[in-house]
């Protein structure tokens, strides 16, 4: 699914976000990507979204050759991928169901199965009656299931997400986590950059060490 | 590209417009205002144009004939000078007409020819070309026709005069590439805040994996409206402002030849319509170019 071999990124200003990382994660699996901060977690999700080209290295994501594919192809790259951040990105004067919509009419998927798409999510996420809601209406981790819903809505292999619980409280993240295992269970991809010792402790994944650019640990079903 | 898009991209443009109506309409007025200006000058460029092709073509040489010739003679010269390149007009002006002509531009002072006792002008021809710049050459020829004394011009008009029509034309075409480029900054600056306004929606479509001409299209129309709207404005105004300027000139200046506003006017507004939609549509490619790396 993601093969990166000796993947280094140095930033215009000289700065080394990653050295040398060399990682493989398989279809189906649920990885962490941990560290303190600016230990190179962002840049590693940026990298696979081709959001940064690497200065180094191979990366290869969903079998698509992300380093040497022209511009025009990454947008097929990234209907493959589902992306969460932070910070939710919904589309403030559109409804729940517009905002989920949206991801689907942008990449022109048939009108037909957009309706059945969209609720069909909206259900996996626990929002099915908030769908007239506008997202300044909802709370944080309500937000960011919208989020959820619109990053699964086009089905893709892989989701990615930067810090998803980062502005949610334990209990809403552990919510927010169950979403992703079901998401997981039912066969796709995920990962996961996160500063979230409690999360990465109970959820018991393979957990992936970056620390000053470098990778420190590989652990299945390891602890932060 | 499929109709349902097709759809939602009028859709887009239109609601992006309704939503930042002022930004649209200060979008709107930069393209009339720009465009009217645009207009003026290719008003001012064309008649002026005009005037100095028809001035240069009025331009005479005066050609005067030995004395003791006939009218066969005379006849013969008229036919070799017609055969000349560039040629606008011929009139033959007998020694009484040119004695008529020069007694009525003297008015009071007339009189004076009353003293002579023969008419002391030649015959001759008033010779006028298409061309200011073939005057020289032609006179040249004319002058080494069997029977002519002389064939003179104003060599100073014709050269001054060839210079400024020169001149014009390429002045007028520096100014309005300049204005054209201007319009285009205006445009895409204007343009830019609306689409800083969407770079939230536009940062998103770009990880859910739009293609990058299909974020463009929707921003592209709103351009091409804009610059529609902005375009037809101007055109009006400049019609307007044509048949009140253009009445002004006509009741001080009879002879001056402005370019009738029928068929010309018509031109110009469509020109200027097509060239609005033009800059919208350069304006906001130009300004999406920042938003689309992502
Ligand atoms: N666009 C950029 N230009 C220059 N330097 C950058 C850029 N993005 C990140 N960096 C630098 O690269 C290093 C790694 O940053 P990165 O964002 O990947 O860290 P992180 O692990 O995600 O941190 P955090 O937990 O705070 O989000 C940092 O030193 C950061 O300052
Ligand atoms: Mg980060």
């Amino acid at each position: 699914m993601i093969h990166m071999k000796n993947v280094s990124k140095a930033y215009p200003n000289k700065v080394i976000a990653l050295e040398r990382v060399n990682v493989d994660i398989n279809k189906g699996e649920f990885v962490f990507i941990v560290g303190s901060s600016g230990a190179g977690k962002s840049t590693f999700i940026k990298l696979l979204l081709r959001e940064e080209l690497p200065t180094f290295g191979e990366i290869e994501v969903n079998g698509k050759d992300v380093v040497h594919m022209s511009q025009s192809e990454v947008p097929y790259l990234r209907r493959g991928l589902g992306v969460i951040f932070q910070d939710y990105r919904l589309l403030p004067d559109k409804t729940v169901f517009e905002n989920v919509a949206f991801a689907m009419q942008v990449i022109e998927a048939p009108r037909k199965i957009m309706q059945k798409s969209v609720n069909s999510v909206l259900d996996i996420v626990g929002l099915s009656d908030r769908y007239k809601d506008f997202p300044d209406n909802l709370s944080g981790g309500e937000q960011q299931r919208v989020a959820i819903a619109r990053a699964i809505v086009n089905d893709p292999a892989i989701v990615i997400a930067d810090e998803p619980t980062g502005n949610l409280d334990p209990d809403t993240s552990w919510g927010i986590m169950q979403i992703f295992q079901r998401i997981n269970d039912a066969g796709t991809t995920i990962v996961m950059a996160t500063h979230d010792k409690a999360i990465v402790d109970g959820m018991k994944k393979r957990v992936i060490e970056i620390e000053s650019g470098h990778v420190i640990r590989d652990q299945a079903r390891g602890y932060y | 590209m499929k109709l349902r898009t097709t759809e939602y991209f009028l859709r887009e443009s239109l609601v992006s417009i309704g939503r930042n109506s002022w930004m649209a309409s200060a979008s709107v007025g930069t393209v009339a205002v720009s465009l009217f200006v645009l207009g003026v000058f290719l008003l001012l460029v064309l008649n002026m144009n005009r005037a100095a092709s028809i001035v240069e073509s009025q331009v005479q040489i005066a050609v005067y004939l030995r004395d003791d010739m006939d009218i066969g003679a005379i006849r013969w010269v008229g036919s070799e000078i017609q055969k000349i390149d560039g040629i606008n007009s011929i009139e033959f002006v007998s020694k009484d007409v040119a004695i008529e002509r020069l007694r009525s531009r003297l008015g009071d002072q007339s009189y004076l020819l009353d003293a002579l006792e023969e008419n002391p002008l030649p015959n001759g021809f008033n010779v006028t070309m298409r061309e200011a710049r073939l005057v020289p050459a032609t006179a040249e020829k004319i002058s080494k026709i069997d029977g002519v004394t002389e064939a003179k011009y104003g060599q100073d008009v014709v050269e001054n005069l060839f210079d400024i029509t020169q001149m014009i034309r390429v002045f007028g075409l520096c100014l309005m590439l300049t204005l054209a480029g201007a319009t285009i900054f205006i445009i895409s600056n204007t343009i830019r805040l609306t689409i800083f306004a969407r770079r939230k929606e536009i940062a998103i479509m770009k990880y859910v994996g739009a293609t990058d001409e299909f974020i463009r299209l929707p921003f592209v129309i709103q351009g091409v409206i804009l610059g529609f709207i902005g375009g037809m404005i101007s055109a009006i105004a400049l019609s307007y402002f044509y048949s009140v300027v253009s009445e002004k000139i006509f009741d001080s200046l009879k002879f001056f030849p402005l370019l009738p506003q029928d068929p010309y006017m018509k031109f110009i507004g469509i020109l200027i319509i097509v060239f609005g939609m033009i800059i919208g549509a350069a304006g906001s490619t130009i300004s999406l170019k920042k938003f689309l790396e992502v």
